[in-house]
């Protein structure tokens, strides 16, 4: 699976600390993180932060009940906020809604999961980056955070996840677009993924790089705003 | 309920009053192709495929939309004061739309809600969402908040806002005047930043160019952020800011020499200028970053 000189994937890292790995993958990447002491490093992080999540009691309310207010707590510890509706793919302006209603109700129970792990990151931070200097210091990577590290983790993978719903949708309204917004799509999808593959392709040689992580986020960020935008042109 | 009776008797009346008004119009719109009453909660949605746009809020209760419709091309327009829908319909057994050029006057405060294909968008003091697939959108004046997105076209956003989102695939993106919260993001399309009311702000691009020009607000908070273009910023030899910049494999160049960086490394600088002041993070993939002094 991963030789030594290779780091362990993000999703091997994930799988090993949630401990979804099969017996043969799991006993060679004990044998990768016993000789890479960065590889070790997040992965502790990580089983760290599981064993939090396992330990905390499980919400009261139904999770897609959660999900709105986790939402607006994001929101708010940014810069700029995102668009309303965002976390439903074009906010209700596109069409094909009605045909993965099914599929996104699944998935909102993953994403309230993920906002959960996100929520909990992101106000644990929030305390420590109140003060601009703290704030410049933790994006710069210049103080490594793990709350910084785990949040910019957790939002890579909550975009990865809703781009691939975006893209689904994309597929049953392609045949409507019109041929210069395909045209236009392809193009600047194709400038997205070339970008978020380099990206991945470094986290995966500097997996505790916090500024590349960020830009990765930053690219993920990017392709869903695309793929909104796009369902709009249709 | 007789407050709206009788508005509804006086309405035309008061709507040739309206239509008759010449204040804020020109002549130049064209004929009028509706008017009705409106306040400033009505929202408005507004469709033209080919051709021009142009939205001016005005001082008054009403809407009066002026211009000329394309051959083929059938204006609706319905509503109440809710809400209010007009436009141009496409036939699209006759293919390719023909240009539509329209104005429309609106109540100031109103929101709008703008769509076209190829026809460009201009805004006076409106507020809302204006999109377009490669139409030009221009929007100044004072408005409570824009957004404006286009897949390729090119944005000039020149307003007096407390929030503007702006967003563009290949088009050029250009933000000026007052706006207070900027988030701002292009693909490949290059960015001026001319705006030095801006205290939060968020720019993005994939491999267009960003340009800064001016002197970042006190205790303002900014985020550069790039994969394969460059951030520009070019500075007052005063400024007053904490900057941190790093780029993975991209360079560096520091304008002001003059001043020693609070931290170093090949990719990555913490440069203190003045007191303090605006606290600026700029961060790219392999997008060159200079700092230039003016």
């Amino acid at each position: 699976m991963t030789q030594v000189e290779t780091h362990l994937t993000e999703e091997e890292r994930q799988a090993f600390a949630d401990d979804s790995m099969s017996p043969e993958q799991r006993s060679s990447a004990e044998a990768h993180l016993a000789a890479c002491e960065s590889c070790a490093h997040d992965v502790a992080r990580l089983t760290t932060l599981m064993k939090r999540i396992h330990e905390t009691p499980a919400p009261t309310a139904p999770l897609d009940e959660l999900w709105p207010t986790i939402r607006a707590r994001i929101e708010q510890s940014k810069v700029v906020p995102l668009a309303a509706g965002a976390g439903t793919g074009d906010g209700g302006r596109g069409a094909g809604e009605p045909v993965h209603r099914a599929i996104v109700g699944r998935r909102a129970r993953w994403f309230a999961s993920i906002g959960v792990l996100a929520a909990a990151a992101i106000l644990a931070i929030v305390v420590q980056m109140r003060s601009p200097a703290n704030r410049a210091a933790a994006i710069s990577g210049a103080d490594t955070n793990e709350a910084a590290f785990i949040a910019v983790v957790d939002s890579a993978h909550a975009y990865e996840a809703e781009a691939k719903v975006l893209l689904d949708k994309l597929e049953l309204q392609r045949a409507m677009l019109r041929p210069d917004a395909a045209k236009a799509l392809e193009h600047d999808l194709h400038v997205v993924d070339v970008a978020i593959a380099e990206l991945k392709d470094a986290v995966a040689r500097d997996p505790n790089n916090p500024a590349l992580r960020q830009l990765l986020a930053t690219s993920y960020r990017q392709k869903v705003d695309l793929l909104k935008r796009i369902t709009n042109a249709s | 309920m007789s407050r709206t009776m009788s508005f509804v008797t006086s309405l035309p009346i008061w709507l040739c009053v309206a239509v008759a008004s010449a204040e804020g119009q020109r002549d130049s719109d064209g004929p009028v192709l509706g008017a009705k009453a409106a306040v400033a909660t009505t929202s408005f949605k507004i469709y033209n495929p080919a051709g021009r746009v142009r939205i001016v809020a005005w001082d008054r209760d009403s809407i009066v939309v002026r211009g000329h419709i394309g051959r083929g091309g059938n204006f609706f327009f319905g509503g109440g004061l809710q809400g209010m829908k007009f436009g141009v319909e496409e036939d699209s057994s006759k293919g390719k739309a023909a240009r539509s050029d329209f104005t429309a006057y609106i109540p100031k405060g109103s929101n709008v809600s703008v769509r076209t294909v190829t026809a460009d968008i201009e805004g006076v003091g409106a507020a809302g969402w204006f999109y377009s697939v490669s139409g030009a959108i221009r929007l100044s004046g004072t408005t409570k908040s824009v957004e404006a997105e286009s897949m390729n076209g090119n944005l000039d956003i020149d307003v007096v806002s407390p929030w503007i989102r702006a967003r563009t695939g290949d088009g050029h993106l250009l933000i000026r005047g007052a706006p207070q919260d900027v988030d701002a993001a292009t693909i490949a399309g290059t960015m001026d930043i001319t705006a030095p009311s801006v205290l939060r702000g968020q720019f993005t691009s994939v491999s267009g160019d960003i340009h800064y020009i001016g002197a970042p607000a006190p205790g303002g908070i900014f985020e550069f952020s790039n994969h394969s273009g460059a951030v520009d910023m070019q500075l007052p030899r005063d400024v007053s800011g904490s900057f941190v910049l790093s780029s993975i494999v991209g360079s560096i160049e520091n304008g002001f020499s003059g001043v020693r960086p609070a931290a170093s490394t090949p990719h990555s600088m913490r440069l203190n200028l003045g007191r303090g002041g605006a606290n600026v993070t700029v961060r790219t993939f392999k997008g060159q970053i200079r700092l230039r002094p003016n």
